[in-house]
């Protein structure tokens, strides 16, 4: 039976057991912290602009267990908010225990708190990852989904210092990329001005430490908008972030707040004094990251170089996922890839050809796009989401953009690939 | 798998010189890297604290001016010095491993000697170290050079510590726990054992010494180690001709390792000690663990001068009185 080891239970990699368990493989889940999910527990927002697509060609390939979750926990549905359409926002308190609980009934082996150090191997072939405790899990194939944030060396070079964040370093240890373990050396996002990685684009706020008219609000519509002090307005800021899909004017010049159980505040940290200013905020405190009044967690130091089927390249059997196979952001684009990745974990073991997603599908597209543009100078300062920035235009312009489920539905079923996520090989 | 973390990282001494020069032994962005490749997290990002530390190391460990209280001359080639320090510096002189150096004052700091903890008692803030008449230094310490008379002698001693790499394999000795282990000690060798033996019977094991005079002739330490609760033979461990270990000796060891469920052995000899040690526990394949007191070239402790570097079997070099290493990786392949 195939073996196959997963390295980081974010999204990409929780996604990637499901397939991987679906086509008939032994699975085993290794994260660090005591959480699945990573940023996941921190995010919320999905199906907005061209991710509602794309969740609906995740759905129709035949991996729809995840997002039948985050749906399930949705607190708000198709919410508009500058730059973006339709937006359902999942309740982030309440997500991780049920994608636990699914994993547990798909017999998926979930190890927390065991943190991946380095990688055994011969030739180029990977026998075992190595944990922090000295032994070794052995594998036939290995995924690597540990995501591109942090550590806190990373986040103090390039950033404001740890910030605290929801994958706490200091309780669990440092992320460790476990292609460049094997030799592969890492490729770096870089910002506009060419330094190294970039600012995750949002904090999070408890909900009741704002007034009573706000959480009314955003209980009531999702979305707030307050606008900001003008001396306070710094659009600089734009251009480290993440989240290019965010970085438009408006998230400057205001204060954006969406309702994802905690009240997501869409800029990357904001110097809690000044935010206190602001009528509605005077007892306002930060609940992710704990320093948000300082600084965020900083991503895309660490991708692996890997092709459409999402191989890592120079190594046989380690393929990759989510923000570790390229500069993707968002949750979708980690269900989306660690899907593939799973589904072709187990033909890899088989020697059977892998599956590229073709461009017809905005799944395909992106994968392939992203790793065009991750080859230049100039890609490697953007990223890459269904829901902005370059590649969500490109999206419109190839017509791959709708939200008409049975469209989606008809693409897949006419390219062949209605359910083949869901195809058992062993 | 290859440990090799560094005994300091994370103390108050981290980060060092080494840090400051892009020579660090755990922490890749100080390395002269420009990402993080943290495989042995110590539980402190190392970057961090150099950073807030205004990107300079911390301060270096102090040299101490201390009383010795007591000479006592086990055997014409052995004295055990009982000198007094404080008690923070005899507490944190406690670990198995830990060590000083020691220098005659007034003499340059080339003559400092590193020699390890026999015992520390933090409450009456002494410390006990037996120093063997060796070569140059040691007889300096034992102030036996030419011309000085016994009137002569001095009362105090400089004293720069605490440190800790005296022992390979560490972890495994602290981790070890309600099992059997064997301590196989020669020569001067005996007194660094005794808080080895301490740690393992506090962690419930049942601890036998194989004690051999060796080169000194003498057994200043068994009774030492009955009062703590161990059972002590005195066996000849290694042949005169060559220095290998006896076959009499091996048959024992190898029926500890298998008939016995002996799940640790710690090596408190010479090189050649432990060589024959680590090759019987690979060869008897029961997965013991094997710990050895780190006999190192220890010139400056400090991971500057080089003098302890030692080329690993598969080509890596380490210095070695700064790198904790499992001792099987020192004498592997050679
Ligand atoms: C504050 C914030 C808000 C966001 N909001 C949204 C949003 O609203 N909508 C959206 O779509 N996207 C959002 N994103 C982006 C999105 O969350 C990520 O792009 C996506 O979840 C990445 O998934 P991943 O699985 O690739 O990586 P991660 O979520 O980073 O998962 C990696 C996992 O690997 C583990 N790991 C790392 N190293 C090791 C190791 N050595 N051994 C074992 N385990 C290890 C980590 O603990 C972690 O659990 C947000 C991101 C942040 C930071
Ligand atoms: S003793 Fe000087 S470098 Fe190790």
């Amino acid at each position: 039976m195939a073996r196959v080891v997963i390295i980081g239970g974010g999204w990409a990699g929780c996604a990637a057991a499901i397939t991987a368990r679906k086509a008939g493989a032994e699975v085993v889940v290794l994260e660090k912290t005591d959480l699945l999910l990573g940023l996941g527990n921190v995010g919320g927002i999905m199906r907005n602009n061209g991710r509602f697509t794309a969740a609906e060609e995740i759905i129709a390939l035949g991996a729809g267990e995840l997002l039948a979750i985050t749906d399930q926990v949705t607190r708000h549905k198709n919410i508009n908010f500058p730059g973006h359409k339709h937006a359902f926002l999942y309740d982030v308190t309440k997500v991780e225990p049920l994608v636990r609980k699914k994993l547990a009934e798909m017999q998926v082996m979930v190890e927390l708190e065991t943190r991946a150090i380095n990688v055994q191997k011969e030739g180029s072939w990977l026998k075992s990852i190595v944990l922090a405790n000295g032994s070794a899990v052995e594998g036939d194939v290995f995924i690597e989904t540990t995501g591109s944030t942090g550590p806190m060396g990373n986040c103090l070079r390039y950033g404001n210092g740890c910030s605290m964040c929801i994958l706490r370093c200091p309780s669990y240890g440092p992320r460790v990329s476990i292609s460049q373990r094997a030799g592969v050396e890492d490729l770096l996002g870089q910002r506009g001005d060419e330094s190294y990685g970039a600012y995750s684009g949002s904090c999070k706020l408890a909900k009741n430490s704002l007034s009573k008219e706000i959480v009314e609000k955003l209980d009531r519509e999702g979305v707030v908008i307050v606008p900001v002090p003008t001396e306070d307005v710094n659009v600089k800021k734009l251009a480290y972030k993440v989240c290019q899909q965010y970085a438009l004017k408006e998230f400057a010049e205001n204060i954006i707040l969406l309702d994802t159980g905690y009240a997501k505040l869409m800029t990357s940290y904001y110097p809690l004094a000044k935010l206190r200013e602001i009528p509605g905020f005077e007892f306002a405190r930060y609940d992710d990251p704990y320093s948000g009044g300082k600084g965020n967690s900083i991503r895309y130091l660490s991708m692996a170089p890997r092709n459409n089927a999402l191989k890592v390249e120079g190594l046989s059997n380690l393929l990759c996922a989510g923000e570790k196979a390229g500069l993707f952001v968002g949750h979708t684009e980690a269900i989306a890839t660690g899907s593939l990745a799973g589904h072709n974990s187990v033909r890899l073991y088989l020697g059977m050809p892998l599956l590229e997603l073709p461009r017809a599908l905005a799944l395909g597209d992106l994968i392939a796009f992203a790793n065009e543009k991750i080859k230049t100078p100039e890609g490697l300062k953007n990223r890459y989401t269904f829901s902005g920035g370059q590649y969500f235009k490109q999206m419109i312009a190839q017509g791959l953009y709708t939200t008409d489920v049975e469209t989606v539905k008809l693409r897949v079923e006419r390219i062949g690939l209605t359910n083949i996520f869901a195809e058992k090989f062993l | 798998m290859k440990i090799s973390d560094c005994i300091d990282a994370g103390t108050e001494y981290c980060p060092c010189s080494l840090a400051e020069t892009g020579e660090c032994i755990m922490c890749s962005q100080l390395q002269g890297k420009v990402f993080c490749d943290c495989t042995n997290w110590k539980g402190v990002c190392i970057y961090q604290e150099y950073i807030w530390n205004h990107s300079q190391r911390k301060e270096n460990r102090q040299v101490y001016r201390c009383r010795i209280s007591a000479k006592e001359a086990v055997s014409p080639a052995v004295t055990v010095f009982t000198i007094q320090v404080k008690r923070t510096l005899a507490r944190e002189l406690k670990e198995p491993g830990a060590y000083v150096f020691l220098r005659i004052p007034d003499y340059p700091t080339f003559f400092d000697l590193p020699m390890s903890i026999m015992s520390a008692d933090e409450r009456a803030g002494v410390i006990k170290i037996a120093v063997q008449e060796r070569g140059v230094k040691t007889k300096y310490l034992l102030q036996r050079e030419a011309g000085r008379r016994e009137e002569q002698q001095r009362e105090e001693v400089l004293l720069r510590g605490p440190y800790w790499n005296g022992i390979l394999g560490l972890k495994y000795l602290k981790s070890f726990q309600k099992g059997k282990a064997l301590v196989v000690v020669r020569g001067i060798g005996q007194a660094p054992a005794l808080p080895v033996a301490k740690k393992l019977l506090q962690g419930g094991n049942e601890v036998e010494v194989l004690l051999d005079r060796g080169r000194i002739a003498v057994d200043f330490t068994g009774d030492l180690f009955r009062k703590m609760g161990c059972r002590v033979l005195e066996k000849q461990l290694l042949k005169r001709e060559d220095l290998t270990i006896t076959e009499e000796t091996l048959a024992y060891l190898q029926d500890s390792l298998l008939n016995k469920g002996v799940g640790l052995i710690y090596g408190g000899g010479s090189d050649l000690l432990h060589q024959g040690l680590s090759r019987l526990i690979q060869e008897v394949e029961r997965g013991a663990f094997f710990v050895c007191s780190n006999n190192a070239q220890l010139c400056c402790g400090e991971g500057i001068c080089g003098s302890c570097q030692t080329r690993l079997a598969d080509g890596s070099r380490v210095k070695r009185c700064k790198t904790q290493l499992a001792a099987l990786n020192i004498y592997e392949g050679r």
